[in-house]
């Protein structure tokens, strides 16, 4: 299949890559490997965290953090997309979030603290409207709501580490449980399944009159697990809210990520109804090479290898999951150009043993040039019409920084626009 | 000691991923239309890759609602590690069907090559019969097919003996095999005389080898050694035609099966060779056009079109072919919809105590075909027509009918 240019992967780098082309009025298809990277991730844009993996400080003003890391750093991923992709990109986001229906607040000026499902403050300046109650530079005590038979959230456990590091006194942060009609605890359930239900108004009312009734006091806000709706999210919360008479604000739990979800469902059902065409359960691989330029790429379609000829490419992948990498025993290679990206003797090199602690195997990735394109890592692209966008790129840990969303946008946009060029 | 493995590992990891390679990550879940409808259903990641897991044990895991898993796919589509967990269930109910024995029902539907030759013999009195309330009450009590599912019309000349009937041309570049397909051949000839006048129009000659049922109908109903004799006498046949023909299916999940489902679901010898020679219908007129050897001459066909892309179609990993071939055609204004599975899944929707469910399934793209108000929704899939024109009461169309009417062959 012949196409102006083809965009590989399905998470945010993706989405802002396509959206950027198709804004652009550029012809571009969309190949997804599977299921988006937003199912997985936290689905609030994180720009800057934290400025490097050590600091427990976090970065208040993400927009001049930036500034600073890409003064600092020359070959960081952002130096290389530069401030202005970051900039175009999120607003490009902003205003395609409205269109599609989405209700997000925040910008590049400022993180919030939100919490996390086990009570610890993280940075995010991009969120859905649902979340903003749980900022933690505001100072209302806050009340942790889990539901009973629901363990993915764990109310105890959110309200007992937030008393701890918070510091705004010992009634400030409380847990309750609350019953839900219809999900005893001998029946199996997921957010997924409490999302759908939540869609449905008489089960709303009833949970939200049960937390009412467990809250006797005024003046708290509510933080509940993010399963407010799957796909009619904005009506759920706000009339959610409404009945509970609290502030409300949701957390997002294990993976699948609701929020994720909603996200990526919505965005793809927009970009794909107003023309741009995806193919499905395609990983692709094999970019074929010749005097410097891609002339294809194949995807593992049914039957055989599905050729695509494209003037330019975007390649948005992210990890070993979606297919950017592939990792044997000692050496992780990239399954476009066969490089090898990382080799180590001792398998367990490429892990460190606490989960909390950066990981070696996070900032992995494809070497690229000033323009995105895949690199040996001399300088020189491996191909001058192929672009990087994501967290394939080598040399940070979009994790440890909490800048994954942020990159994600920078690459994907820049990577666009370089595409268009090329 | 640990030797590297790079290729072997993520070969085995992509190409046909273990059960092991199941991250656990419930995207499947998530996108499974059952799941989505009915609580019962525990999903696919449970009845798929989790339950594998101890299947293979002496003390077997006993899955039930297996039967639930109406076949579409979707969760293979979305699984970020290729994990073939339809496949899994498929399996896993085949094996309870040949040990506990399965419904007459499951029989008959299984053998749709036979019910529709038998429709096709005595057409007129099939077709009266179909449509008949008493009728199909009695299918109902005997059978269990639900009496709201409208059955399909048969046609006493199949598709096979209008071919053989008519003057060959033969001046031709060159040459395809068509598997037509059961639908065709004894329920819409017609499709299969637009796919014929349409390939000859861009000077390539059809040839229809004998063939079987895909076979898909015994898969979905726990018959796979049934689907394995199909599908191997259909291997046989076709592996037997010149290496430079390609072969072109119009039915999304007969194709499917072609290109796919032999291979790796039903293990037959020879059938890789056989799929990477098969072809969509809209997915080879494509590349001819990309090849700048499709016939453009079309005239303008002024109509809004919604486009509903089957989750089989999905499978394929090519694409919407059908959207950019009709997007050439003037006059044509189309749009997609996607609002996920129409909920019929070939005979799923048809059995009595599965019709409801299919219907709530659908009932998302039901509305939105019923809010777009085209004149008629195109979907490459014949269940899929029959359930959207149920559903939501509206014309559908396979896309091939919009391209005849374009070369003057409506």
């Amino acid at each position: 299949m012949k196409c102006d240019i083809a965009v590989v992967g399905s998470g945010l780098a993706a989405l802002v890559a396509t959206r950027t082309l198709q804004q652009a009025g550029r012809n571009a298809v969309l190949i997804w490997p599977g299921l988006s990277s937003l199912y997985f991730t936290y689905a609030t844009v994180d720009v800057l965290g934290y400025s490097d993996l050590t600091t427990t400080q976090p970065v208040e003003q993400p927009e001049a953090g930036v500034a600073k890391l890409i003064a600092d750093h020359p070959n960081h991923p952002y130096a290389l997309a530069g401030l202005d992709a970051l900039r175009s990109g999120t607003t490009l986001l902003i205003e395609w979030l409205r269109a599609a229906g989405f209700t997000w607040q925040g910008s590049l000026a400022r993180n919030l603290l939100l919490p996390t499902a086990i009570g610890t403050p993280k940075p995010s300046c991009l969120y859905p409207e649902s979340m903003a109650a749980g900022d933690l530079q505001r100072d209302e005590p806050i009340v942790f709501c889990g539901f009973v038979g629901y363990e993915d959230f764990v109310p105890e456990l959110a309200a007992s580490n937030l008393s701890r590091s918070w510091g705004r006194g010992d009634q400030s942060v409380r847990a309750i449980r609350v019953s839900l009609p219809g999900f005893d605890t001998s029946r199996l359930f997921t957010s997924i399944d409490l999302a759908r239900s939540f869609e449905d108004k008489a089960f709303r009312r009833e949970v939200a009159s049960r937390i009412r009734r467990e809250i006797a006091i005024d003046s708290v806000r509510v933080g509940v697990p993010a399963v407010l709706g799957l796909t009619h999210d904005t009506d759920v919360y706000s009339s959610f809210a409404a009945e509970v008479g609290h502030p409300v604000f949701e957390i997002p739990t294990l993976p699948p990520s609701v929020l994720g979800l909603r996200l990526f469902d919505r965005l793809r059902k927009h970009i794909q109804e107003s023309g741009v065409e995806m193919i499905w359960a395609a990983p692709a691989h094999e970019a074929e090479v010749s005097d410097g330029q891609c002339r294809r790429i194949y995807l593992k379609s049914a039957g055989r290898e599905h050729p695509i000829d494209a003037r330019a490419y975007v390649l948005a992948l992210e990890d070993m999951v979606d297919g950017a990498l592939r990792a044997g025993v000692h050496t992780v290679v990239d399954p476009f150009f066969h490089q090898s990206l990382a080799h180590h003797a001792v398998p367990t090199e490429r892990t460190d043993e606490s989960l909390f602690r950066p990981q070696p195997f996070a900032s992995i990735g494809y070497a690229v040039t000033d323009r995105l394109q895949p690199s040996a890592g001399d300088g020189h692209p491996l191909a001058r019409n192929v672009f990087l966008a994501g967290g394939a790129i080598a040399g940070y840990d979009p994790v440890g920084t909490k800048s994954r969303g942020g990159l994600a946008i920078a690459t994907g946009y820049r990577a666009a626009k370089e595409a268009m060029a090329a | 000691m640990i030797t590297d493995e790079v290729g072997t590992f993520s070969d085995t990891v992509e190409e046909a991923a273990p059960v092991e390679a199941c991250t656990k990550c419930t995207a499947c879940n998530t996108v499974c239309p059952v799941a989505r409808s009915t609580e019962i259903f525990r999903g696919p990641k449970f009845l798929g890759p989790e339950s594998e897991r101890y299947r293979s044990q002496p003390e077997a895991a006993v899955t039930a609602g297996l039967d639930l898993c109406s076949g579409c796919k979707l969760c293979e589509v979305t699984c970020p590690s290729q994990v073939s967990i339809q496949e899994y269930i498929r399996r896993a109910q085949n094996k309870g069907a040949a040990e506990k024995g399965r419904t007459l029902r499951d029989w008959v539907l299984g053998h749709t090559r036979l019910l529709s030759r038998f429709g096709s013999m005595t057409a007129p009195l099939a077709n009266l019969g179909n449509r008949n309330p008493l009728v199909r009450w009695a299918m109902e009590r005997v059978l269990g097919i639900h009496h709201k599912r409208p059955l399909p019309r048969y046609q006493w000349l199949t598709f096979e003996r209008w071919f053989t009937r008519r003057p060959h041309n033969k001046t031709a570049r060159r040459t395809v095999a068509y598997f037509y397909g059961c639908w065709v051949n004894y329920n819409e000839r017609r499709l299969g005389e637009q796919v014929v006048a349409i390939l000859e129009r861009n000077g390539i000659e059809v040839i229809v080898p004998k063939q079987q049922c895909c076979g898909i109908p015994a898969v979905v109903n726990a018959n796979m050694d049934l689907a394995r004799k199909y599908g191997g006498e259909n291997v046989r046949r076709l592996s037997g035609l010149p290496a430079d023909v390609d072969i072109i299916a119009s039915s999304t999940s007969c194709g499917l099966m072609l290109k796919h489902d032999y291979a790796h679901l039903l293990d037959i010898p020879g059938a890789e060779q056989v799929g990477a020679r098969v072809y969509d219908i809209c997915e080879y007129l494509w590349m001819l056009h990309e090849a700048g050897e499709l016939n453009l001459d079309f005239q303008p066909v002024s109509t809004r079109l919604l486009y509903h892309a089957p989750c089989h179609l999905k499978s394929h990993g090519i694409g919407y072919p059908a959207m950019r071939l009709l997007r050439l055609i003037p006059g044509v204004q189309l749009e997609e919809v996607d609002e996920g599975c129409c909920g019929i899944s070939g005979t799923f929707g048809v059995k009595v105590e599965k019709y409801d469910l299919s219907m709530k399934i659908g009932s998302r793209l039901f509305a939105a075909v019923k809010a777009a108000g085209t004149d008629a929704v195109l979907a490459d899939c014949e269940t899929c027509r029959m359930q959207v024109e149920h559903g939501a009461g509206a014309h559908s169309a396979h896309p091939i009918d919009i391209l005849a009417r374009a070369y003057g062959h409506g």
